[in-house]
Formats: C-alpha cells, structure tokens, sequence
C-alpha cells in the first residue's frame, strides 16, 4: 500500500514536463497492472553515449521505500560500470545504504551521471575499465561503434 | 513478489549480491511470522523462562522489575525496534492524555518545515510526514487503543512512523551538530553518522539517537537497563529539559533494554 501511493506521487513528478530529468531520461512507461515495474529510455549528453538512447527497467520491491530499486539496462552497452546481463552497481541503491527518503528521480540521476561519466575504479567489467584507463581514444572508438550498432534511437526533440 | 522472482532469474549463478539478499529476507521473513511489531500485554510471569534462556541472571532482574512494573510489550527485533516501542509506547500514553497530546501535536506540525529547510527532500519527506501525522492524530479522541495497536502492526504504515521518527533524529543532530561530534566514533561528519547509522532502517539505535529523539520531541523517557551485570536493572532517564536530578520530570514512558533490543515497561 505505502509503495503503490509514493510510486503513484513519484511517477506523476517524473512525467511532468516540470521534471529536472525531462530530456536525459523519458518514454517512462508503467504497467497500470504493476507499479513495480518501470521501463524508461536513458538519453546521455556526454560521448561516445550520445550517439544512442538506452531502455532501462527499474524494479521496485513491494515492500518500497523500505527496501530500494533495481535496475537493469535493458539495451546493450558499452561501459566500464555496466555488465553483459545488463547490471549496474550504484551505491545510491546498495541495500546496505539505501535511505528510504531517496526518491527514483536520485536514483535515475546518479544512473545518469554514472553513463556520462564512467568509474573505472570500480568496474564490473574490468576489461573495459581497463581499456577506459590505459586507451582512452581506442575505449571511445569501441564505445561509439558499439552504441550506433545496438542503441537505441535518440528521440527527435 | 513478481518482480523479485523476474530479477532473480536474470542471473542465478553469478550474482552472490542476491544470495545474500535471499538469505536475509528469508531470516527477516522467519523472525516476522513469529514476532509481531507490537505484542500485546504480556506479565513478567509469561516471558521469564523465555529470558531467562538467554542467561539466569535475568530471573533476579525480571523480580526486580516486579517490584515497579506490571506489564510489558515485546518489539520485533529488526533494528527498528527503538523507534518502534518509542513510537506506540508513546502515543498509547496520548490516549489519555489531551494535554500533552496538544503539545506534541504543534511540535510534529512544525517539525516538517524545519527538517525541509534542513536539506531533506521535500517531497518523500512530505510523504513521511503526511502518513506520520494520521497516526499520530489517532489518538485524539480515546479508546482508540486496538486502532492503534492495528496501526502499529500494519508493516508499511509502522516503518512509515519510524522513517519519520529517524528524520526527525537527524535533523536534530544535524542542528545541533557542534554538540554531537564529540561522540561520533571514526572519521566521520555528523551528516555521515546519519546518512549510515540513522536514517537507514533497521540500524539499530545507540544512546546518542534516544538522546536526539527524546530532545526533538521534548518527551521524557525513562530506560531499564536488563544486561547480564549485577542482580537489579539500572535506569536511566533520559530527560529533554536537563533539568537537575532531583527535580527531573516523570518519564511519559519506559522501555526495557536487553542487550540490543528494547521493549515497552508499564508501571504498576
């Protein structure tokens, strides 16, 4: 119940054309039947991100806010942080630190920031991380290529 | 629980994060069948052989309790468990008490404002504070003890009550910050402690957070102290106004420590 109320509020925030997220992070679509399960498109600003979009998946648990979000891309990419399955590790949703007050636009914020700008220090993928530090021009054609081959469109506006 | 059982087939080798997770939600799913949030009303009688368990110590202790206190009720031990006994223990004594229940009521309406102005996100603080103050406007009108008791147990509205009970903690700490760093332990800002050791949930609470508790919502508590030392229970109070031994003011209520947890004393 405390979760289908504050996802309701949270989503509603989002989707306003008042959303801070409105142009990095769109297309949210939400089941009416679940509230627990969002997809959405990540639209980066930085290179070699730029040349594509990103659908994610968020999962709320049903016992939200209590307990975080997953997320999960859900289109290929090429990035130190994120691994073949699709996963990413970001602190803001570690279960050992999540605060119940954060709300999914943080969430989706730091996700944003993470693609923008990669942390190699801790990777999930360490061949790429690797690559990112040591040849970073190489990294960036690799990136680049990657994402105009599996992204998705950018949206026109 | 569609959606747990859909994240967990995407990897179900590799990712050891989600065994852990399974595994812990299976302890915390065992310990929430047999605990509820708040009991109801038990004698000293009921619980002795099931404390006592734990060491024999505790059989002289629960005497001593004898002599003070007629009743108690058991928390359910999931970190919360400060929060949770300060919460209903407290807001059982507004039942009959208009006065105080007036009081606390202007305290809690302000207290919104300033943890905004604080920093906290306006909107889930809002959120916390709206479901907060529908509890705690409850027990305007009396008899409303079961409703109460139902609310308490209700597992979202509860950890709702106690999100905002542990915001309320940071705040104060936050505001009062050159009073508290002294006693936080390791290199850390006094934001720090709170974003680990407060505002998560289930961190289980230390002298410090009932200090902060006590003082953000000026209600007087008094603590027993049940460790394994020594064959009576210490106590002690925890007064907001600071005033001298002597004069300090009835607790509005008092709660039973056992080593890492605490449950709710009514006096005889």
């Amino acid at each position: 119940m405390a979760a289908t109320r504050r996802l309701q509020k949270e989503l509603g925030d989002l989707k306003s054309p008042n959303s801070v997220l409105k142009k990095s992070f769109r297309d949210i679509c939400v089941d009416e039947s679940n509230i627990l399960l969002w997809h959405g498109l990540i639209v980066p600003e930085n290179p070699p991100y730029n040349k594509g979009a990103f659908k994610i998946e968020i999962t709320f648990p049903a016992e939200y806010p209590f307990k975080p979000p997953k997320v999960i891309f859900k289109t290929k990419i090429y990035h130190p942080n994120i691994d073949e399955k699709g996963q990413v590790c970001l602190p803001i949703i570690n279960a050992e630190n999540w605060k119940p007050a954060t709300k999914t636009d943080q969430v989706v914020s730091s996700l944003i920031a993470l693609i923008n700008d990669p942390e190699p220090e801790h990777p999930l993928r360490a061949d790429l991380a690797e690559e990112y530090t040591k040849d970073r021009k190489k990294f960036m054609k690799n990136a680049e290529e990657h994402t105009k081959k599996f992204s998705e469109k950018r949206p026109a506006d | 629980m569609a959606a747990q059982a859909h994240a967990i087939d995407y990897d179900p080798e590799r990712n050891y994060d989600e065994d852990t997770l399974a595994q812990q939600r299976e302890i915390e799913k065992e310990i929430a069948e047999s605990q509820p949030l708040i009991s109801s009303l038990f004698t000293f009688d009921d619980i002795v052989e099931e404390y006592t368990r734990e060491d024999e110590v505790y059989r002289h202790k629960i005497e001593n309790l004898k002599t003070r206190y007629a009743n108690l009720r058991k928390t359910r031990g999931d970190g919360n468990c400060f929060f949770r006994a300060f919460g209903f223990g407290y807001l059982e004594t507004l039942l009959s008490n208009p006065t105080d229940y007036q009081r606390f009521l202007e305290i809690c309406e302000k207290s919104k404002d300033e943890l905004i102005a604080l920093g906290f996100p306006q909107f889930t603080l809002e959120d916390f504070y709206d479901t907060f103050i529908d509890i705690v406007k409850q027990v305007k009108n009396p008899g409303q003890l079961e409703k109460l008791l139902e609310t308490f147990n209700d597992q979202g509205l509860s950890d709702y009550f106690v999100v905002y009970l542990r915001l309320l903690v940071s705040g104060f700490l936050q505001k009062n910050e050159d009073d508290y760093i002294p006693f936080i332990d390791g290199e850390r800002t006094v934001k720090q402690f709170c974003s680990q050791e407060v505002e998560p949930m289930g961190k289980e609470s230390d002298h410090i957070h009932a200090v902060a508790l006590t003082k953000a919502l000026r209600v007087p508590i008094c603590v027993e102290y049940m460790d394994r030392e020594g064959q009576t229970c210490n106590s002690f109070m925890f007064d907001p106004t600071e005033s001298p031994e002597e004069s300090s003011p009835k607790p509005a209520l008092t709660l039973l420590y056992r080593p890492g947890h605490y449950d709710i004393l009514y006096p005889l």
